[in-house]
């Protein structure tokens, strides 16, 4: 009670402030949760009764099946499957890892792919890229995962493209028509909220099982940002080059084309960036509905308990992502340069023919040399049983053995399980009361009136009971990840040095696939409700531990100044100042750790739980599309809630802070 | 003239039925993929051969219970490991719909049920009778499950029904569901360490008997009905009263559209029949040798010439 | 002087923001000040400005910021459409253009310079010169003839692969003059050209830009709030304050004979003497005797027979007409900066 009511909102000179309505309605929650306790509250008020709640999933199915079948979309999408996707996926395939389709080339072989891509990197951003960029490559081939990685990678680069197509097309629309941007903008705040799952089953559904599935999966998962970033890139066009521009006689269309476009093109390259990124995390959890490659070969050691091959797939798909961002962030700030005049033609395109010359050298070698075309399982370097030995034998060691399980014990047993109960306790429109008592404390009337809408429709999809698990651990794996992140972040803030760490590991921590870290889970805390909010909180981890650094190193150097020539103590410049002035930031970094709670809770299914996630496992392997969509939509509400308020809080602290 | 075209309308005529019985359509076969070993190998193996014959081959990797689904759709065209237990459901709905057919069953015998590993008898020296089980329970506890015994059951979409069984025969457990096959290697592997006795849903053939070797739990013997009739088993008030069965078949099945399509093809699959034993070296080959699927079949290939060259004509 | 047609002539033009400001601009009743206006919501960016520039003139538009020069002159080029009022440019209603004639309008008319350049970022300075040629889809030969023609004319020779961003500020402005002038418009809008950049660079791209037009002698329009700026350059200067234009003169009337509290306040700190020409002080009525001075010297010009001259009144001579004589001791109060 005390913390909802502490926040109060700037600037809302009404009779009675949002903290005031919602201290009253926590009020009323509060009365309404005793007198369940007691036992005098009416049983419909706890919770809805099943015949009120509508057959949400039966609509959705019978308006799926309109769309699909009577108005001919699935004709469509098929069409589009079989025909131009499935050809530019086969085309990339065979020309990666030679599935027989044509144009019937020999797969190219590894070494030409890892010298090209060498060059590449030292074009773009030296000897320590290039070193990155073919070292990946030379790895996956020694560890004898070149043909998965390719599948992976021959999605990777069908997808990417299309989702960039996409999304800067609609992007541009967005910003040129208001109508556009109003349409859009909801429906990206869901989809950047909606389970993954979600995403897979309609996409098998339209597009048939397997690649085609999976990189229309992809696409959509990865057009979000770059929409916003092109529309932010292009609003932040300079008006002065565009009067320029219009000064010069563009027509609307050389405008675009000559000087938008290109003036936006930073913003338009880090949207690529992370296109790119996203595309290789959906393609690797795309394994779910038949996407071969990484992912699938990542769910297929996994299946069979082979912990050392996963954490090499997991370390593979990291490399490539890790390469992947860099180079597309290295290729972000290249900027052009000009030759002096009189450079030969060979001079100017140096890197272009040296790249070339590679690729066709190691091409040819390949056809001589076995070796340099293709590594097979028996001749690779993989270590994977070795590694399987040694995290058993490490789980085996007494103190890690006697400290998870007391953590397990006390977590479980004393924290875990009673505040699920606690949670579940709580009449559903109690709940709904307390949580827009949150919002509208945090983030004003707005905030708390879409919350109410929000959460009511959770309520009235009759998921409830797992929705509410689903919240719960969300919300303890965040509140341990602030326990423990927060400190990291404070303490790695301190020093350039570690910062570049601890951000390090962060990433690293990140892009590593999601579902290997459950494993590791598993073993350490069993399959409780522990080893699920564990995995979730690495996830967690990550944007605390990231924006509270960044939050930290940004505060004014003079703020700091002023407040060591105070005379301020180590602890008193943190306290009133430092944090004080990072608490917009972090706020940023707790709702994504809300985020990425949400997204990893629903991944965690797999190690069993009675939440939604389950449900959408379930919904995974049939063609239930209705309860799919309401399962989704009830994670996405949930989310896009905290979204609200949070952002709606932080923005106004900004702007109180003037930063 | 005259002559002459009309021999080559005779001639052409007469090739043209030969032709279309000989050749398979040059359309791939697409084999479906699941995430477990024996039938990884096995898809592969089978895709090999049909490749052997001259037909395209392409793996896809599904679900294995959406795959009926699927193969009746014919989006992929065949199945090649129908278990009984866990996709006799979905394989039954999918043949009252339509498009699917049987195509026989492999000379090998299916079991999923309670197991499990062999550190466990040394702590409870009774089993692997189920009553035994039942008197050890304390061993089994947990943190969370308090002195009831814990039995780690499958997911729950995959509906073994413990908790009906725990209830039906009033045994001292609890039943709590993994999320994934991966979870429940993960707890076997977790209880490896220190050799804590362990209980949790198996089945065979897969590579955990390689790994882990075990026992099943001998519950009541299954008795037709057994899921249907409270009559049947030792509790006249209760469904699932009885063990699974210990012989499930492992079907075949594929797209009706098959025979017609790719005949040759469909004339192999029908006469190909595997045994337990070798499925279980060909889950060896990747799981204990750690070999690439495609790597595994073609070695199972060669080694095992005699039984495949067989099915070809 | 021959009356031609002023080749930018505008009347009563209103610009206002804000939401529907024609229907706001027809109800709001006469005499509203812009703060009246500002209370209603709306931003008077332009109000009631009529104002011509002949053909061949400088006229400099002077104002702090947020008075609104900028923005009247994005009305005349048609970034900014008016509220009310007319602008024609050469003779053609700017208001009633379709987009193309528009787009042709400153294809081939108009120039325009920037005060942050406005450079494209991703072009050498050679396509950056280039491109409103090849807007107007010139062959790659031609636009690169001419371009290295302009970038000469600016003296940025040696520099045409450079990026903008290789460049200092002074450089880049070059290459936004040139880009100006690359379609050699009839009629060129300078906005603030130099005010971005150092003092002393400022100087030498004034003097650059007098030079220049004295080769090209184009209808210039010419924003600044540099009044020593304005002074130096302008054939005429118009002040603007809250969007309305306060006056609009030579700059001798406009130190002499301010026309409001508001532009005497800007003259006040002015060196005059240097400004103020021997024409204007020249009284008709008046007899001077003896040696005559040129009517288009300044009285910083004369200061020294100022000084000497025992005369109360000098003749002032344009060509070889006697235009008057000017009073010595007015002169000398200029001189000296005295009120």
């Amino acid at each position: 009670m005390a913390v909802l009511s502490t926040n109060s909102v700037p600037g809302e000179p009404k009779q009675y402030s949002s903290t005031q309505v919602g201290t009253w309605l926590a009020l009323i929650a509060l009365i309404m949760t005793g007198l369940q306790y007691a036992g005098m509250l009416p049983a419909l008020l706890h919770r809805l009764p099943e015949n009120w709640i509508p057959p949400f999933a039966i609509w959705l199915d019978a308006a799926f099946n309109f769309i699909r079948t009577d108005l001919g979309l699935q004709k469509l999408t098929r069409w589009f499957a079989e025909g131009p996707l499935q050809f530019m996926l086969d085309t990339t395939a065979n020309l990666l890892y030679g599935k027989k389709r044509w144009p019937r080339f020999e797969q190219i072989p590894w070494s030409a792919i890892a010298a090209s891509a060498a060059v590449l990197g030292y074009y773009l951003g030296g000897w320590r890229l290039a070193a990155l960029a073919g070292g990946t490559f030379v790895w996956t081939a020694l560890i004898g995962q070149w043909k998965d990685a390719m599948e992976t990678m021959s999605v990777l680069v069908v997808a990417a493209p299309m989702a960039f197509i996409i999304g800067i097309g609609l992007g541009i629309a967005a910003w040129k028509y208001v109508w556009v941007d109003r349409a859009i903008k909801p429906i990206l705040s869901i989809l950047q909220t909606l389970p993954f799952f979600t995403y897979l089953l309609p996409a098998v559904i339209f597009f048939k099982v397997g690649p085609t599935a999976g990189a229309v999966a992809t696409i959509i998962y990865a057009i979000p940002p770059m929409i916003l970033m092109t529309t932010l890139g292009l609003k932040k066009v300079s008006p002065e080059v565009v009067e320029a521009g219009k000064m010069s006689g563009s027509t609307r269309w050389q405008m675009l084309r000559h000087v938008y476009i290109p003036a936006a093109r930073t913003e338009i390259l880090v949207g690529v960036n992370q296109v790119i990124m996203l595309c290789l995390a959906m393609v690797v959890l795309t394994a779910f509905i038949g996407m071969p490659g990484l992912g699938a070969k990542l769910l297929a050691m996994m299946g069979s308990f082979k912990l050392g091959r996963s954490f090499e797939i997991g370390v593979t798909i990291v490399l490539l992502a890790v390469t992947l961002d860099r180079l597309s962030k290295a290729w972000v700030v290249k900027l052009p340069e000009h030759h002096e005049k009189g450079t030969p033609w060979w001079k100017r395109h140096i890197y272009l023919l040296v790249g070339l010359a590679a690729f066709v050298f190691f091409t040819v070698l390949g056809q001589f040399v076995e070796w340099f075309a293709e590594i097979g399982r028996r001749q690779s370097f993989s270590q994977g049983k070795e590694i399987d030995t040694a995290i058993k034998s490490f789980l085996a060691f007494d103190i890690v053995k006697g400290t998870t399980e007391q953590i397990r014990y006390v977590l479980n047993v004393w924290v875990l399980n009673p505040f699920r109960d606690f949670l579940l306790s709580i009449p559903t429109f109690g709940f709904i009361l307390f949580v827009v008592a949150g919002a509208l404390a945090l983030g004003g009337k707005r905030s708390g009136i879409y919350a109410a809408i929000f959460f009511g429709l959770v309520a009235l999809t009759g998921w409830w009971d797992r929705s509410v698990i689903t919240l719960y651990s969300v919300i303890s794996a965040v509140t341990l990840a602030m326990i423990i992140g927060l400190p990291v972040g404070v303490f790695a803030s301190r020093s350039e040095a570690w910062s570049r760490r601890v951000l390090l590991i962060c990433d690293t921590a990140q892009t590593f696939p999601s579902f290997i870290y459950l494993i590791p889970a598993i073993m350490l805390f069993g399959i409780t409700a522990t080893s699920v909010v564990m995995s979730i909180l690495i996830f967690a981890m990550v944007p605390l531990v990231r924006y509270t650094i960044e939050g930290l190193r940004n505060v004014p150097p003079e703020m700091t100044e002023a407040a060591d020539m105070s005379g301020a103590t180590k602890m008193q410049k943190l306290w009133s100042v430092q944090l004080p002035l990072a608490l917009p930031t972090m706020a940023v970094g707790f709702n994504q750790a809300i985020m990425f709670a949400f997204f990893m809770v629903i991944i965690a299914a797999f190690i069993g739980t009675q939440d939604l996630g389950q449900e959408l496992q379930k919904t995974l392997a049939g063609t239930d599309l209705g309860k799919n969509f309401v399962l989704g939509i009830c994670v996405s509400l949930m989310a896009l809630t905290f979204d609200m308020a949070i952002m709606t809080w932080a923005e106004g602290k900004k702007r109180m802070l003037g930063l | 003239m005259k002559k002459l075209g009309t021999a080559l309308a005779t001639g052409v005529l007469a090739l043209a039925p030969l032709s279309a019985i000989a050749a398979d359509s040059s359309d791939p076969i697409v084999i479906p993929i699941h995430n477990w070993s024996s039938q990884i190998v096995m898809s592969n193996v089978v895709g090999q051969i049909f490749e052997e014959m001259g037909n395209s081959v392409e793996y896809v990797t599904t679900d294995s219970q959406a795959v009926y689904e699927s193969v009746r759709l014919g989006d992929v065209t065949l199945e090649l490991e129908v278990w009984e237990g866990a996709f006799g459901a979905s394989f039954r709905a999918a043949l009252e719909k339509g498009g699917i057919v049987d195509v026989g069953d492999h000379n090998a015998v299916t079991r999923e049920d309670w197991w499990y590993p062999m550190w466990t008898k040394d702590a409870c020296p009774g089993l692997p009778s189920w009553e035994a089980l039942n008197d050890c329970a304390e061993l089994f506890a947990t943190a969370e499950t308090g002195s009831k015994g814990r039995y780690l059951d499958g997911p729950v979409d995959w509906l073994k029904h413990g908790k009906e069984r725990v209830e039906a025969l009033g045994m001292d457990f609890e039943v709590i569901n993994a999320g994934s096959a991966a979870a429940l290697w993960a707890e076997i592997g977790a209880a490896e360490a220190d050799k804590r006795p362990i209980v949790v849903f198996n089945w065979t053939p897969n590579f955990a008997e390689a790994v882990w070797p075990g026992e099943f739990v001998e519950f009541p013997v299954w008795v037709d009905g057994c899921d249907k009739d409270p009559a049947v088993g030792p509790n006249p008030t209760a469904l699932y009263d009885c063990g699974n069965p210990a012989d499930g078949y492992l079907k075949k099945a594929a797209w009706d559209g098959m025979e017609a399509k790719w005949p040759d093809a469909y004339g192999v699959l029908e006469k190909i029949s595997f045994t337990n034993p070798q499925i279980a070296e060909m889950a060896r080959l990747v799981d204990v040798d750690e070999l690439e699927p495609d790597e595994a079949a073609a070695e199972w290939l060669e080694a095992n010439e005699d039984v495949w060259k067989a099915w070809l004509n | 002087m021959t009356k031609e047609a002023p080749v930018i002539s505008c009347k009563n033009v209103w610009k206002i923001f804000g939401d529907n400001p024609e229907a706001y601009l027809k109800k709001m009743p006469a005499g509203h000040t812009f703060d009246d206006i500002r209370a209603d919501g709306y931003i008077a960016g332009v109000k009631d400005v009529s104002i011509e520039v002949a053909r061949g003139e400088m006229l400099v538009i002077m104002g702090l910021s947020g008075s609104g020069k900028s923005t009247l002159v994005r009305c005349f080029s048609r970034l900014h459409d008016i509220t009310g009022g007319t602008i024609e440019v050469e003779g053609q209603d700017v208001m009633a253009l379709s987009e193309k004639e528009l787009i042709d309008l400153r294809r081939n008319k108009m120039g325009m310079v920037f005060q942050s350049f406005g450079l494209l970022p991703h072009r050498t300075v050679l396509d950056n010169v280039a491109f409103p040629l090849e807007m107007r889809g010139q062959d790659r030969h031609t636009r690169r003839e001419r371009a290295l023609e302009v970038i000469k004319l600016v003296g940025l020779e040696g520099r045409e692969d450079y990026f903008p961003r290789e460049l200092s500020g002074g450089q880049q402005q070059r290459v936004g003059i040139a880009r100006s002038l690359a379609i050699e418009p009839d009629i060129w809008f300078l906005d603030e050209p130099f005010s971005a950049l150092d003092p002393l660079i400022r100087r030498e791209m004034q003097d650059e830009f007098l030079r220049l037009q004295e080769m090209l002698g184009k209808t210039i329009v010419f924003i600044t709030h540099d009044f020593d700026e304005a002074l130096r350059l302008a054939d005429r200067i118009a002040i603007m304050k809250d969007g309305a234009v306060e006056q609009c003169d030579t700059p001798d009337q406009i130190v002499m004979n301010p026309a409001t509290e508001y532009v005497r306040k800007f003259t006040e700190d002015i060196d005059k003497a240097r400004v103020v020409h021997a024409s204007i002080l020249a009284e008709a009525d008046a007899k001077g005797e003896g040696e005559p001075v040129a009517a288009a010297a300044t009285i910083h010009d004369l200061a020294g027979a100022l000084i000497a001259d025992a005369r109360d009144y000098i003749p002032v001579q344009d060509g070889d007409a006697i235009i008057g004589a000017l009073s010595r001791q007015k002169a000398l109060k200029v001189l000296v900066g005295a009120n």
